[in-house]
């Protein structure tokens, strides 16, 4: 009995060692090239709103930390920029994607 | 777990929406994302009271279920959740923090509306318990009784189930 709860305790807490691109479809790598539209740098992820084709995606990027030590300032995403992103569609909100990775001005800093 | 306002939350009722929105463009929420190191540092406040939380629980849990009997149970108590309830003046503001800087998203997040749920249904297994078998305590024999074990089970369980959704909410 007791043994047979601990094992439950333990099951339940390893079966959080998942990581956060889940959501994401990586079956279905996109590349996009577009225009900044709007930018945050901020927690816990940064984001930018990126136009590109007809369509306007909300691309999610890294935590700024993270960006900062990689060198992708929060200068470099600056709206009306360029920008194109590696990265995967979210599996249920149409506009949305997670970056991989994103040039700006030939520079590719890595999100993951 | 992403953007914030500007950009509108999908999903989620209209109303709660509103005042989702709302709350993610107060200042302290502003400060949450806006600021390089609030938002970790609040996390690490609200992991850390969570842990005193629940380990004071789980190990009152433990000795109604049988283990270090020769522990009074009521003293156990006594010592143990002023802790657990004390732990909440850590827990509260952090997690209120965490929410507000994303509260579009979070209100829409089914783990995380889950967590809220299973708090709550832990909190009423705490009270049916400390207003049932434990009023009784200072009689139990050498093993508590089944009821009082029922009770340390499911809370275990709930509160195991509610660091799980802490968790996997950012991954939904």
């Amino acid at each position: 009995m007791k043994r047979w709860f601990l094992l439950a305790a333990f099951a339940a807490t390893t079966a959080s060692a998942h990581h956060g691109w889940s959501e994401y479809n990586a079956d279905k790598p996109l590349q996009l090239s577009g225009t900044i539209q709007e930018a945050g740098y901020v927690q816990p992820h940064g984001w930018v709103r990126l136009k590109s084709g007809g369509k306007t995606w909300i691309v999610v990027l890294a935590p700024p930390g993270r960006m900062e030590s990689r060198g992708l300032s929060k200068d470099m995403l600056s709206v009306g920029g360029t920008a194109s992103v590696y990265g995967y569609p979210h599996r249920t909100k149409a506009d949305e994607m997670r970056a991989e990775r994103i040039t700006i001005a030939g520079k590719t800093t890595e999100l993951r | 777990m992403v953007p914030v306002p500007p950009v509108p939350a999908a999903g989620g009722s209209a109303g709660a929406a509103d005042w989702a929105a709302w709350l993610a463009a107060t200042p302290p929420a502003l400060a949450m994302r806006g600021h390089a190191w609030l938002y970790p540092a609040v996390e690490i406040v609200h992991i850390a009271g969570f842990a005193v939380l629940v380990g004071a629980v789980a190990m009152f849990d433990l000795r109604v279920l049988g283990f270090g009997r020769e522990l009074p149970v009521r003293l156990l108590a006594q010592y143990l959740l002023p802790w657990s309830v004390g732990s909440m003046l850590l827990v509260l503001p952090s997690g209120l923090l965490l929410f507000a800087a994303e509260a579009p998203d979070l209100a829409a997040n089914r783990v995380f509306l889950l967590k809220l749920a299973l708090i709550a249904v832990a909190g009423l297994n705490a009270l049916a318990f400390h207003g049932g078998p434990y009023r009784s305590a200072g009689r139990w024999e050498s093993r508590a009784p089944p009821r009082a074990r029922l009770h340390a089970m499911l809370s275990l369980l709930l509160w195991l189930a509610v660091i799980a959704c802490g968790r996997l909410l950012a991954y939904v």
